[in-house]
């Protein structure tokens, strides 16, 4: 078998097309959903009541199903519902927004609550109000103990746009696929999307084995 | 003593966790530039009495006043005693993600409404106070135990407060840097602070303390000046206790 690399040559815009259409989904479903979990983590972390309930049954009920489900499903089932379909882009950043926001929920609930009680404690004891307590003692530290889940996390989120080709979003799979029938040169085209994906992962992950390993340094000093 | 302004007063505080009383029907009252050090075996209560003295704890029954003060108002009111009432804890509970210059002027700045540079000075001040003032720009974990316990100190001061609750400030510390904690203590103390100290160094509470409580299962069972606390040990549970401690 050869490589034909002639056929990359030809063909990449489209593949950069799908990158595109690729980034562009994971920046909407990121924005939406970040704003959704923020108050999912509050509603969790109110601990009683009906909004802790709904953010419960919420996170859960995102966290367990597969992607690929709430994909077909939100395509499928909505216009089935309400009577109006949506693009498949609309929806396939509705579903990830959903993936994103029950996840990244629990990602700041889990940064936020390994504030250490005693520096809460000592806040207290001076005075100071409850409202300077969140912005200066808790979500600074916060936010650094969760960086590593949350880009861990992007990384997933990356990869999983990639099941929209399967309702026909014109991401990078899907184009690669679309170009692959047309040329036959479908080792070609899929080679070249892992490499994408690889250039995008990969950095992400390195930040994440860093980031790790300064926490865990600065939680033995 | 006994004609000096009373800073706290506890009368018939009950303390419990579900079935568990912590402290049992407690009074006791700390008058203006008095030290009272209170010990005690574990578990015996000290530092939850501590901590009820800075709303840190809720009561189930009876009452406390802190700079006349009934504890614990309301969320203002809470405030403005906290900024007024100093403590410092074990763990040292410093803001690790902030440098020692951060610690310090967080909540002057943030609660007293001091501009920067006010407050720039005086956690200068205060940290050459503690004996460091050469470590304002580190940040806690470039510091020993007992530096941090000291910048503890330090940043409470800030705040000019008028009585300062320590809850044993030392039991964290490496022995060797026990020494400058209780020193940094003692000049407060000399300095005319009113005090209340939780401990276990019977040495600092016998030098430096006005007065001495014994506390055991939820109940101070002596209270004392240092010189009749130790040498006529009025009850058998302190005996025992002095026995093992000293």
């Amino acid at each position: 078998m050869n490589f034909d690399f002639n056929v990359l040559t030809i063909h990449y815009p489209a593949v950069l097309d799908g990158l595109l259409v690729t980034l562009r989904i994971c920046l909407f479903s990121l924005l939406f959903g970040v704003i959704d979990a923020v108050f999912l983590c509050l509603g969790k972390l109110s601990g009683r009541g009906a909004g802790y309930r709904v953010s419960v049954f919420v996170v859960d009920f995102f966290r367990t199903i597969p992607e690929v489900v709430l994909i077909f499903w939100i395509y499928s089932c909505l216009p089935l519902l309400f009577g109006a379909r949506l693009s498949a882009e609309i929806s396939g950043i509705l579903a990830l927004s959903l993936l994103v926001a029950a996840n990244v929920a629990e990602i700041m609930r889990a940064g936020v609550q390994s504030t250490n009680p005693g520096q809460l404690e000592a806040a207290m004891s001076l005075g100071i109000p409850a409202h300077t307590i969140w912005l200066r003692i808790v979500i600074p530290p916060a936010l650094q103990r969760m960086s590593p889940a949350f880009v861990n996390f992007l990384t997933e989120l990356i990869k999983a746009t990639s099941l929209l080709s399967t309702i026909g979003v014109a991401e990078m799979v899907y184009q690669a696929n679309v170009l692959g029938n047309r040329t036959f040169a479908y080792v070609e085209f899929l080679t070249l999307v892992a490499a994408i994906y690889f250039a995008l992962i990969f950095p992400l992950s390195l930040f994440v084995r860093r980031a790790e390993a300064r926490l865990v340094a600065q939680k033995c000093r | 003593m006994t004609d000096k302004e009373v800073v706290i007063d506890c009368r018939n505080v009950v303390k419990t966790y579900g079935s568990f009383t912590a402290l049992n029907d407690v009074s006791t009252s700390i008058h203006r530039g008095e030290v009272v050090c209170v010990v005690g075996p574990s578990g015996s209560g000290k530092s939850t009495l501590l901590r009820t003295c800075n709303g840190l704890e809720t009561i189930q029954g009876g009452t406390i006043e802190v700079l006349g003060q009934h504890m614990p108002g309301t969320r203002k009111e809470l405030e403005t005693i906290r900024r007024r009432a100093g403590m410092v804890f074990q763990s040292f509970n410093l803001f690790d993600h902030m440098s020692i210059r951060e610690n310090l002027v967080l909540a002057p700045i943030t609660t007293l409404g001091l501009d920067r540079s006010t407050a720039d000075q005086r956690a200068q001040d205060s940290l050459d106070r503690v004996g460091i003032g050469n470590q304002i720009d580190k940040y806690p974990n470039q510091l020993s135990g007992g530096q941090q316990q000291r910048v503890a100190i330090a940043r409470a001061l800030m705040m000019q407060p008028e009585v300062m609750l320590f809850d044993e400030p030392t039991s964290a510390l490496d022995p060797e840097m026990v020494g400058e904690v209780l020193d940094v203590m003692r000049d407060l103390a000399a300095q005319g602070m009113t005090m209340a100290v939780v401990t276990h160094e019977m040495g600092f509470a016998r030098e430096v303390g006005d007065r001495i409580l014994f506390m055991a299962d939820g109940q101070i069972l002596v209270d004392q000046p240092p010189d009749t606390f130790f040498t006529i040990p009025t009850d058998e549970r302190l005996t025992t206790f002095l026995s093992k401690v000293l």
